[in-house]
């Protein structure tokens, strides 16, 4: 039988970790034009049932409403693909990791539409903070098991494994620290916002210093797989500092008195513009991509799962068989 | 039928309700707060307000203004409530796109709830926002002293103010630019209130028992009345601008200009530098700036260390650390209020309310202002070769 052969877990997998992709992406372009609030029932849509919302008021209605009903739509898709993602992996995938990783999807994933629908029925900027939180944490669960049952797991690399690790934390952790930026509450005073900026400008070091320490690390003595990783993740660093800054001219201008004066643009800043909207969405994405890519890298450089799954599959593994 | 499956229906969403206001009370977040106005209080302790007047204070406002959630707007106000209502409030669209909640969705981050110009991100920018509750704007078509019109706000709004973080709105709709002007007034007009009642207290004879009189005559009629009118009224204010002669010669008049420009009529020299370049006197403060200088050191000196204290957490918490405002470099062609001939007409007319640029009006008169506008619009290019009038003077057109 040719189900033998395919890698059912893996794929289901793959398809979990690209409808996540659009899914934050759209809840990112949610906040970006602040549209949480353009349907204001929850599980429902204006009192229809979500799923038959007509199609026509979807995707030709005000934009605020595409985004926000396409969120719920996607957010239904991807817990759909989490249940079928976990019931495949505990029939035929005998890794622990996976099997334990696709619950804990399923945990999240229930628990995230849950924090989107409080944050809708309360108005709360809070749940909203909490929610753009636990989003990317979901995405990196997705990533971690779409690696992980790929193909066997390297062997650990002993004490290489941590810098990756501590990179995906930075990570993540940044992606925490933006998302209070993201979801500014205007009664917040302004050296609490100082604050906010000074972690998120703190946590960009840390994730660049990490993010390079660990490709030098890892060109020395990684396999190829996570060498390529670590050199990507450097890139892809380096363009979201450069969308950071971007993001922060779109909404603010140039950062006046560090700059000379003759550099002012003659042209104000222009609010709810394509591409600002375009550089501040894409700096969240990315942002979110970065940690899917060191959850790959600290899986490839065998901080997680490797030891534990080589011993456990063992042979099995090697005889390619594991998957039937 | 129908009967059958709506209730399995509403059960399903009933779940999914419970579900998510367990995980809300689970993840720890009792709900954000409704929005409240933030009292004035560098004005209250700089008049020595009790918490009991304070209090007064505050609940005079709410009366008068109501919340940032539900605004009133008296009749004396002039205001259109309807237009409030879709500025105020939390962010929130409908069906049909109709987005409320307009202020807090596109102004508050930098000009906060309040208007008070302490949004979160307002101690980035520099110049900072505006503070509109003294009232007092700068780019406008009227005199010096006069309030902005209608007008004039919705065209701040369409073109922001180049140089500055304050964006151009021009991608909202009409509706919407017309109804957060109003909001602006409103905010304006509650704050310019605000400040009236705080400093009534000093005027109130013993009888009064610190207390200010909670009638219509005073509240309404003395106080809010009278500020209203001056909004109203904004139209009447407005700068008389002769016409420029159509067959004005250019270079003669940008001579002219350069003439007054350094003579000691008009003086822009002293404070934009001989070289134009806003290197003259350049360490004056705006109004909003300079009331925080001066109301520190008058802090500094005081003997009553309790109200000194006070002061200082106020000083810390509820005003930003005062900046200067340079003069305007005039070599960049930027300019904040409008790059129009008819625009710098009105700056150099009434000056900039609030801040040292000051009037040549009475000093200079109409025609001379024309020729001092004239030579201001070749200060870029002053070094570009001979300047002819088929030749455009806005750089833009030029290159
Ligand atoms: C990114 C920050 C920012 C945002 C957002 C912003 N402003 Fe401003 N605004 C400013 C700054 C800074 C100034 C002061 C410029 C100056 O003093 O030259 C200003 C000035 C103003 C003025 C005074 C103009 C004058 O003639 O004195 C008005 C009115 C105003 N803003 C209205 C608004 C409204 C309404 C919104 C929302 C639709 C808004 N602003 C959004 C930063 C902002
Ligand atoms: C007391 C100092 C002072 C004097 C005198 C003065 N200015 Fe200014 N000028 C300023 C300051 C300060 C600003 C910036 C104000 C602001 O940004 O709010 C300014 C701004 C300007 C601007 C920019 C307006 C805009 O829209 O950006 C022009 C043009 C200008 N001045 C022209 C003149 C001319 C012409 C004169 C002489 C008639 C003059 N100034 C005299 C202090 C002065």
């Amino acid at each position: 039988m040719t189900s033998r052969s395919l890698n059912w877990t893996h794929l289901v997998a793959c398809l979990l970790v690209g409808v996540t992709a659009v899914l934050l992406s759209f809840g990112a372009l949610v906040t970006t034009y602040e549209a949480a609030m353009a349907v204001p029932d929850w599980p429902a849509t204006y009192g229809h049932n979500m799923f038959l919302f007509p199609w026509a008021e979807w995707l030709y209605g005000p934009w605020d409403l595409f985004l926000e009903h396409g969120h719920r739509l996607l957010g239904a898709a991807a817990g759909m693909v989490t249940l079928v993602l976990a019931a495949v992996s505990w029939r035929s995938d005998i890794r622990p990791a996976v099997r334990w990783l696709a619950l804990a999807a399923v945990g999240l994933v229930i628990l995230q539409g849950a924090l989107g629908g409080a944050r809708v029925l309360l108005d709360d900027k809070t749940i909203a903070k909490v929610h753009a939180c636990t989003g990317p944490l979901f995405f990196a669960v997705a990533v971690a098991i779409a690696t992980l049952s790929r193909r066997p797991a390297a062997a650990a690399a002993g004490s290489l494994a941590r810098l990756p690790v501590a990179l995906l934390v930075a990570a993540y952790l940044q992606l925490v620290a933006g998302a209070q930026l993201r979801h500014l509450d205007a009664t917040v005073d302004p050296s609490t916002f100082h604050t906010l900026v000074g972690l998120h400008i703190l946590g960009a070091v840390a994730v660049t210093v990490l993010s390079v320490v660990s490709a030098v690390v890892v060109s020395e003595n990684g396999s190829p797989a996570a060498r390529g990783w670590s050199r990507g993740i450097v890139v892809l660093v380096a363009v979201q500092m450069l969308l950071g800054a971007g993001a922060w001219m779109a909404n603010w201008g140039l950062p006046s008195g560090l700059l000379p004066e003759s550099w002012q643009w003659s042209e104000p800043l222009r609010a709810r513009s394509l591409g600002n909207a375009a550089v501040v969405t894409g700096h969240v994405v990315l942002g979110m991509l970065i940690l899917a890519a060191t959850v790959v890298l600290a899986i490839e450089a065998g901080a997680i799962g490797g030891a534990q799954a080589g011993r456990e599959a063992g042979d099995g593994l090697a005889s390619g068989r594991v998957f039937a | 039928m129908h009967r059958q499956d709506s209730p399995m229906k509403v059960s399903t969403n009933q779940a999914g309700i419970l579900l998510a206001l367990v995980v809300a009370v689970c993840a720890g977040c009792g709900t954000t707060p409704p929005a409240s106005f933030r009292a004035n209080l560098v004005e209250a302790t700089k008049q020595r307000l009790t918490p009991d007047q304070e209090r007064q204070v505050a609940t005079i406002l709410l009366a008068m203004f109501g919340t940032p959630d539900d605004p009133v707007a008296l009749p004396e106000t002039g205001l259109d409530e309807a237009k409030l209502k879709l500025c105020a409030g939390p962010v929130r669209s409908d069906i049909v796109g109709r987005k409320n909640g307009l202020y807090r969705e596109h102004c508050a981050h930098c000009h906060g709830i309040s208007g008070d110009g302490m949004g979160p991100t307002a101690a980035f920018l520099n110049p900072y926002p505006r503070d509109y509750r003294p009232g007092v704007f700068k780019f406008k078509s009227t005199e010096r002293a006069d309030k902005p019109t209608h007008g004039d706000l919705v065209r701040i709004l369409h073109n922001g103010i180049p140089g500055t973080s304050m964006p151009s709105f021009a991608l909202l709709s009409a509706v919407q630019v017309e109804a957060l002007v109003e909001y602006v007034k409103y905010l304006s007009i509650r704050g310019e209130t605000e400040l009236a009642l705080v400093r009534q207290y000093f005027e109130l004879d013993d009888d009064a028992q610190g207390k200010l009189p909670e009638t219509r005559e005073f509240l309404v009629d003395e106080v809010l009345t009278p500020i209203a009118e001056r909004w109203n009224g904004a139209a009447d204010a407005r700068i008389a601008v002769p016409e420029m002669p159509a067959d004005i010669d250019m270079m003669a008049s940008i001579a002219k200009g350069r003439e007054l420009f350094y003579g000691d009529k008009a003086n822009c020299v002293k404070c934009h530098g001989v070289t134009a370049l806003g290197d003259g006197q350049a360490n004056d403060y705006d109004d909003w700036n300079k009331a925080i200088v001066e109301w520190r050191k008058e802090v500094g000196g005081d003997k009553d260390s309790d109200w000194v204290s006070k002061a200082n957490r106020v000083l810390a918490g509820d005003a930003l650390r005062p900046r200067t405002i340079p003069p305007r470099n005039l070599r960049h062609g930027i300019y904040r209020g409008g790059r129009r001939p008819l625009d710098l007409y009105y700056r150099i007319h009434a000056g900039i309310n609030g801040a040292p640029m000051p009037a040549a009006k009475g000093t200079v008169d109409p025609q001379d202002i024309w020729h001092i506008v004239n030579y201001i619009r070749s200060l870029p290019y002053e070094f570009d070769g001979e300047l002819g009038v088929d030749r455009p003077m806005v750089a833009k057109d030029r290159f």
